[in-house]
């Protein structure tokens, strides 16, 4: 566990964009750290999956909204850390053409991986303007934004034919069905999962998600998982 | 100076007092993580074993509130066999002294994994769970119970060799009377207490939070809780006591031994600092260097005679 703080906050649409002094490893794109701001005094951590880093800082994306992650929104706050933990995206298995595809503030896991793989386009869901200011850290050069009513699934149809490999984060339906939609078409899929979660390396068992008709703990399998397992599922 | 934190659980001799609460560390998944949480204990609890498979209870299993959190986890856990074959080799080789925690549904669930264990190489106690509030039969309607709870025990007792550690439920009205039962039945410790139960209401669908609906409080709104249940059973009954519940720091783990506790078990509290319990050891070395006593066994004559 080390100490860190956050040096700066900035809103981006309904999010916020926490950058923490780098006194922790990032990990690999769609691993986690447990964060838990000093100030709040609750008794656990929140998984975060790191968006950004340089030599002095570590970003995460958060949904303030109240308690834990609000407490985090603040230049100065004190942070503790613990991670990275879990399996992350393999971009080594990503192939030729792969497709990034996201969903509200968890596309931004997305920004990492699309550093890595800088020929892979976005294509993201949100469910408005605001939310959608989210993609901008993905720096991948082609994107497909999708508002309401378009769906992101639309605009993946036609670019299965010619995919590699699907690498996907957002919310649990979309994801779901994007590796339904890549278990059809043949077309290896990554996704990365949500579930809440209280200590982030395997002991609480809290964060069992169904794969393959199996609980799994997700931050001992996942966060990242095999599309074919949630197809299964 | 630096206070001597030996202790012993009955006969079983300890190098310090602190250990985990069963189901709050898998050390081979956290040595896999690169956390050696395991090598800070006096010793290493399992997460509770049943006769079969388990995949214990739907999701969300666990949510913070108000002074801690609610787990619904409802013991998943691979069944006697497959823990006995794979997971007790594995978590054998960590080289610490074990204690399985056994959960059932019925008297003769227990009885068994008790034989079975039997025997094995490396462990030094078995914990019977019988207050587990996450699960429909069994366990906690056991434990609430003298008369269940004595019968379990003693079948238990006739079973195995190994030390018999009961951990009650802090959910009865009576705790001495179930310690007392235990402690009839033929138990060497109790450990007190599992969690109590508790309910979280999500406000955007005003339904449970949890997908078992109601859960186990832990954390420090447990504390006072059980440290009133150690100090009650260490005054009606003569058995060792572990003592769990809220402990976060070496003050919380003073105040049990100065209840009555001659151990500690530390919880929820790791999630967030999984090495928690070298920092509660060393603490508790510096608060009894601070009191000027040298031991943790000069505790008990001090402070409670």
């Amino acid at each position: 566990m080390t100490l860190s703080r956050v040096a700066s906050c900035e809103p981006l649409g309904p999010y916020s964009h926490v950058r923490l002094e780098r006194t922790f490893a990032p990990g690999d794109p769609g691993q986690f750290h447990m964060l838990r701001p000093l100030a709040h005094g609750g008794l656990l951590a929140r998984p975060l999956s790191a968006v950004a880093s340089d030599d002095a800082s570590v970003t995460f994306l958060c949904q303030p909204g109240s308690g834990a992650l609000a407490a985090l929104a603040h230049v100065g706050a004190e942070v503790e850390v613990i991670g990275p933990f879990g399996r992350g995206f393999d971009a080594g298995a990503a192939g030729a053409e792969p497709v990034l595809v996201g969903g509200g503030f968890g596309a931004a896991l997305l920004a990492p991986l699309s550093r890595l793989l800088p020929s892979a386009p976005l294509l993201a869901a949100f469910r408005d303007a605001a939310a959608a200011r989210a993609a901008e850290l993905v720096p991948a050069a082609e994107r497909e934004i999708a508002l309401p009513p378009a769906n992101v699934l639309d605009a993946l149809a036609p670019r299965l034919a010619g995919a590699s490999c699907v690498l996907a984060a957002g919310p649990d339906g979309l994801v779901r069905a994007v590796a339904a939609a890549c278990a059809a078409a043949g077309v290896p899929c990554q996704v990365a999962l949500e579930a809440p979660m209280a200590c982030g390396y395997g002991a609480c068992y809290g964060c069992a998600v169904s794969l393959g008709g199996k609980l799994v703990r997700l931050c001992v399998e996942g966060p990242v998982v095999a599309g074919e397992r949630l197809a299964a599922a | 100076m630096s206070a001597d934190l030996r202790t012993r659980v009955g006969a079983l001799a300890l190098g310090h007092p602190v250990m985990n609460a069963s189901g709050t560390l898998d050390a081979l998944a956290a040595r896999a993580a690169g956390i050696e949480a395991d090598r800070e204990l006096a010793l290493l609890v399992t997460k509770t074993v049943t006769p079969l498979a388990r995949e214990g209870n739907p999701a969300p299993r666990v949510c913070e509130v108000e002074g801690g959190m609610l787990n619904s986890i409802g013991l998943p856990n691979p069944g006697l066999e497959a823990f006995a074959a794979a997971v007790l080799p594995q978590t054998r080789a960590l080289g610490r002294p074990l204690v399985v925690s056994i959960g059932g549904f019925e008297h003769a669930d227990y009885g068994l994994a008790c034989a079975r264990l039997d025997g094995e190489p490396g462990i030094v106690a078995l914990e019977l769970n019988v207050s587990c509030p996450n699960v429909k039969s069994g366990c906690i309607s056991i434990g609430s119970d003298p008369a269940e709870t004595e019968a379990v025990v003693r079948l238990c007792r006739a079973a195995t060799r190994l030390p018999l550690w009961v951990k009650l439920s802090p959910n009865v009205a009576d705790l001495a009377a179930i310690a007392l039962a235990a402690e009839r039945g033929g138990a060497d410790a109790l450990v007190l207490t599992n969690t109590l139960r508790g309910l979280a209401i999500d406000h955007r669908t005003l339904k449970p939070l949890l997908g078992g609906v109601s859960g186990g409080l832990s954390g420090p709104a447990l504390k006072p809780v059980a440290l009133a249940a150690v100090h009650a059973c260490h005054a009606a009954c003569g058995l060792p006591i572990v003592g769990v519940g809220g402990i976060a720091s070496g003050w919380d783990a003073l105040e049990f031994l100065a209840a009555g506790a001659c151990a500690v078990q530390v919880g929820s509290a790791a999630f967030r600092e999984p090495l928690l319990a070298r920092r509660v050891r060393d603490e508790l070395a510096t608060l009894l260097d601070g009191r000027g006593m040298t031991a943790v066994s000069a505790l008990k004559t001090t402070t409670l005679d």
